[in-house]
């Protein structure tokens, strides 16, 4: 029951999520255009292009929205709203989202083209740029809050949420979220201007329809699993629970829709750069600095 | 009704999803975005959304007369996008070997808005029929031709074996009628049918099964031999097919093939012994471990005992070199990825990898509309490039005698992103040649008009900048200045200053933009290059510096040091606030027709500072018919300077450099 309540909340979510990327980007708020959109795509042709990897062509948008179906298992809402609270929640988020890497690689490798091919390509590299900066922050956070539990993680930020508890890793996390997602500026992976969609653009139809729902199910459980690890969760004064976290997860959706708008895609070599010779060191500073106010701290 | 509706009977299912479609129309646009705005035509405001991949595609927007070529690439993508799609045709005159379009318009934006009124009621109504036929066309058609994986410059008709290396060559698929081998796969916009890896597909299609005596093999594993396709049970690579009888001509004994030792192997396989890696003179017939090192002893073919010891007597580094490499310690089966790689084009980092011919354009969005730019991708570094503008363009030289109104009509419908600095270039080339003197006022009005033109060309160019870097807001937002400048007057166009100023501003502290910019396409200060890209390498290179009309009006050249990307667009940035700054000073913005310049002859020479730098025309007349002209442009010689910005660049730098040239294919002159 609470699985398939979750289950539509996640669609309604996702759904807001198109709608709110559709304003970002055009400016306008329409709130029927995703629906026109979606079924628009329903109603075109849906090709395989010859010479393709079937198997990896047919199974990378299926196995993009099964990942981030899979992290959003572990992220409550409210204290009783979670599909599964696993005592390893924390770190199958991670697990989890690991997919989404390999789905993407069989998305630009599957249509056999040029321009996915290099879309995937580029991921594989994104990875190696965002992976630790996913993980290491959560370390930290599970730090303070002594528990893997997602649930325990928001309850121990009921006297200071984590965003100022750990600033840095929250910086840190956000942003590698942000290049988790693709979302501009971190769109390496499909790149309009350079790559014309990238691992994209070979999809069209009922498959496009499947891997963009994924991409829009992977952005808001990544927004929502920031609530859990930075924003304090359902926590807050006046409102319901269920509320404080639709709220705040759609806040940080827009955030993170909204940022990429006004600058360039990053480069990938600077990336690479700035995660492992920047990003890595201050995130190794941010447990030092959690270990420290753990202990300090009553 | 569309010509390209998707095959079905109009059920109740599918005239909702049918209505839906009609109100969320993607649309590729051909040539370009910039160049449609350059016509004034607002998309946006249409609410018809561009999208990058054809395959996003329902509506294909044709504006404006485009060349044959451009006409089939066009075709291409038409054929690319999935049904229902439309055609939807703006002045566009001759469309095949397009089919006809589905909406017809006006070159104009109410033309524009009629169009996709009718577009969304065809959409709502037709975009399922049961009785479709299919869309065809000469350059759709392919065939096969081999090729050696290893040596791209191997081609032929014939399956066979690579005279240079002996792999077996691969099919792959090129248009029918081309002589370019790459522009013919330009499936431009999207991508590309190159085979990367022969897949199992590709066999069955176009009848490579023509010869009864097909066989499969891999191309890492000759050993491997079926006469199914499939994958290699060795390695898992797709087998490609090849003729039976070829291995009889390399029969020879030429140890560089390895595939040649394979076959030995393959004919004298029952005689294995065993032998120790580190000690060769340990020889057994049984498995076992070496009485010596202990180390697990390998099998090997009795037969190999004469080339084994006799490399052993020469010395270890032969032992080692190529010709017996995957022989010596009879690990057969295993092809060592140095012989393999050995014949491959290296990179800079030397890091062998198979390469593959990317088209970029000729619509490809983030580079002008009209210029294919092919790309040799070694991973994502670009190993190599060819430009070449797909457009119609003016030559002059095999010019019948025309009069001069048709001349400057000719060379003003020459580049839409410049029309009004090819007007006055013919207009001043005419006056010159006729010895006519043109009023102060005039003079003011048209420089005026160019440095409007310079605004909305030099929009045009960030929106673009904008788009392939992936700036939406820039996109957006210098799309929509392009299209209020186009047509301001001197009132409105100081109306929009304070927004240019703070577009301006907001660039100067975007995070990232230097970053992405700084370093890219760097080039050194050379006279021949013209434009805001001299003046971004710091040569202070423009023809207004010589006209007295323009410096009159307070016009000082604007330059940059530092020559790359970065510079480019500051350059760019500046002058559109210095053209600010003179259309001010002129007061007045006007390109008055051109004076009848009567029955004269005599020659004329001059120059203009076009948006893309200088352009030169010479043109003698003869009793006021323009019987001979020359003409020099700006992007003639910058879309030569493609191959050494993009060498050895990662694709994002290389379409960043070629985008920072700020090219103009219609422009360039053969």
């Amino acid at each position: 029951m609470t699985t398939a309540f979750l289950l539509l909340l996640l669609a309604v979510g996702a759904y807001l999520v198109a709608v709110i990327e559709a304003w970002t980007s055009s400016g306008r708020f329409r709130l029927a255009a995703p629906a026109f959109a979606a079924l628009a795509l329903l109603g075109r042709e849906s090709i395989v292009p010859r010479k393709s990897d079937r198997v990896f062509f047919e199974t990378a948008p299926v196995l993009l929205l099964i990942s981030a179906l899979l992290a959003a298992a572990v992220i409550p809402l409210t204290p009783d709203l979670i599909i599964t609270d696993l005592a390893t929640g924390a770190l199958f988020i991670n697990a989890a989202l690991v997919y989404v890497l390999v789905a993407l690689l069989m998305a630009g490798w599957g249509p056999n083209g040029a321009y996915a091919m290099v879309g995937g390509w580029r991921f594989l590299g994104q990875l190696i740029a965002y992976a630790m900066l996913i993980v290491m922050p959560i370390t930290a956070v599970v730090m303070r809050a002594e528990s893997l539990l997602t649930t325990q993680i928001v309850v121990s930020q009921a006297g200071l949420w984590n965003i100022v508890y750990q600033p840095l890793g929250f910086i840190l996390f956000f942003v590698a979220s942000m290049a988790l997602a693709f979302l501009p500026p971190f769109d390496l992976t499909t790149a309009k201007g350079e790559l014309a969609g990238g691992v994209e653009a070979e999809y069209s139809g009922a498959r496009l329809a499947v891997f963009r729902l994924g991409r829009l199910v992977l952005i808001i459980t990544l927004a929502a699993a920031t609530v859990v690890f930075y924003l304090g969760g359902w926590q807050g004064p006046w409102l319901p629970p269920w509320a404080w976290s639709a709220i705040k997860i759609l806040a940080v959706t827009a955030t993170m829709l909204l940022a990429g708008r006004y600058m360039p895609r990053i480069r990938e070599t600077d990336l690479l750069g700035w995660c492992w010779m920047l990003g890595i060191p201050l995130a190794l500073l941010n447990i030092l600095l959690v270990g420290v106010l753990v202990l300090v701290l009553p | 009704m569309i010509i390209g509706a998707r095959p079905g009977k109009p059920s109740k299912l599918r005239r909702l999803i049918a209505a839906a479609m009609a109100r969320d129309l993607t649309t590729f646009i051909i040539p370009g975005p910039e160049i449609v705005r350059s016509y004034g035509l607002d998309i946006d405001a249409t609410g018809l959304k561009p999208v990058a991949s054809p395959r996003h595609a329902s509506v294909l927007l044709v504006a404006g007369v485009t060349s044959s070529a451009l006409r089939d690439a066009a075709a291409v993508i038409y054929a690319q996008m999935m049904r229902p799609r439309a055609l939807f045709a703006l002045g566009a005159g001759e469309l095949s070997p397009l089919p006809p379009a589905d909406v017809i318009a006006g070159l104009s934006q109410q033309g524009l808005i009629q169009g996709v009124r009718q577009l969304r009621d065809a959409f709502a109504e037709g975009a399922f029929r049961p009785d479709v036929s299919d869309f065809d066309a000469p350059i759709l058609h392919v065939r096969i031709e081999y090729t050696c994986p290893m040596h791209p410059e191997v081609v032929q008709n014939a399956p066979g074996a690579c005279p240079k290396c002996g792999m077996n060559l691969v099919p792959r698929e090129v248009q029918a009628d081309s002589e370019y081998l790459h522009t013919a796969q330009h499936k431009a916009g999207s991508s590309t049918d190159i085979p990367l890896t022969p897949r199992p597909g590709q066999s069955d299609h176009h009848g490579i099964n023509h010869d009864a005596a097909v066989e499969y093999t891999c191309p890492m594993h000759p050993e491997v031999i079926q006469s199914e396709p499939g994958s290699c049970p060795k390695c898992g690579m797709y087998l490609v097919p090849r003729d039976a009888q070829v291995e009889s001509s390399h029969d020879h004994h030429d140890h560089a093939h390895s595939q040649e030792h394979e076959h030995h192997k393959m004919d004298h396989d029952a005689a294995i012994e065993y032998t120790c890696p580190m000690h060769p003179e340990v020889i057994q017939s049984e498995p076992g471990s070496c009485p010596k090192c202990g180390m697990n002893l390998e099998p090997r073919k009795t037969q190999d005992i004469q080339t084994h010891e006799h490399a052993d007597m020469d010395s270890a580094t032969d032992h080692g070199s190529m010709d017996h490499s995957g022989m010596d310690h009879g690990d057969m089966v295993f092809m060592s990825m140095v012989d393999v790689t050995k014949d491959l084009p290296r990179s800079s980092d030397g890091l062998p990898m198979e390469w593959i011919d990317a088209p970029f354009g000729p619509f490809f969005p983030g580079l002008p509309g009209g210029l294919l730019l092919t790309l040799t991708l070694d991973g994502d570094t670009v190993a190599g490039s060819d430009a070449r503008p797909l457009t119609d363009n003016l030559d002059l030289s095999q010019h019948p005698p025309t009069d001069s109104t048709s001349f400057v009509r000719q060379l003003a419908g020459m580049d839409p992103l410049a029309p009004v600095a090819y007007r006055l270039l013919a207009y001043r080339a005419l006056e010159n040649a006729a010895g006519l003197d043109v009023p102060a006022g005039t003079a003011a009005a048209r420089i005026g008009a160019m440095e409007r033109e310079r605004i909305t060309s030099h929009l045009g160019w960030l929106s673009l900048f904008g788009q392939q870097s992936g700036f939406n807001w820039l996109m957006q937002h210098a799309a929509s200045l392009q299209l209020a400048f186009l047509h301001a007057d001197v009132t409105q166009a100081m109306a929009l200053k304070p927004v240019m100023q703070a577009l301006i501003k907001r660039l100067q502290r975007t995070p990232l933009l230097k970053s992405r910019t700084a370093g890219i396409g760097r080039l050194t200060a050379d006279t021949a290059l013209r434009g805001p890209v001299a003046r971004a390498s710091g040569v202070n290179n423009d023809a207004r510096s010589t006209e007295t009309a323009c410096t009159t009006l307070g016009f000082t050249p604007v330059s940059r040091e530092g020559g790359d990307a970065l510079a480019r667009l500051h350059v760019h940035l500046d002058e559109i606030s210095h053209s600010l700054v003179l259309i001010e000073a002129a007061g007045a913005i006007e390109l008055p027709v051109l004076a009848d310049i009567g029955d004269v002859s005599g020659a004329g020479e001059t120059m203009v500072e076009t948006p893309r730098g200088m352009a030169r025309l010479q043109l003698t007349l003869e009793r006021g018919q323009v019987i001979a002209a020359q003409l020099e442009t700006p992007s003639t010689h910058h879309i030569t300077l493609i191959d050494s910005l993009t060498e050895q660049q990662s694709l994002g730098d290389a379409l960043m450099a070629v985008g920072s040239l700020d090219l103009s294919p219609w422009e360039v002159r053969q």
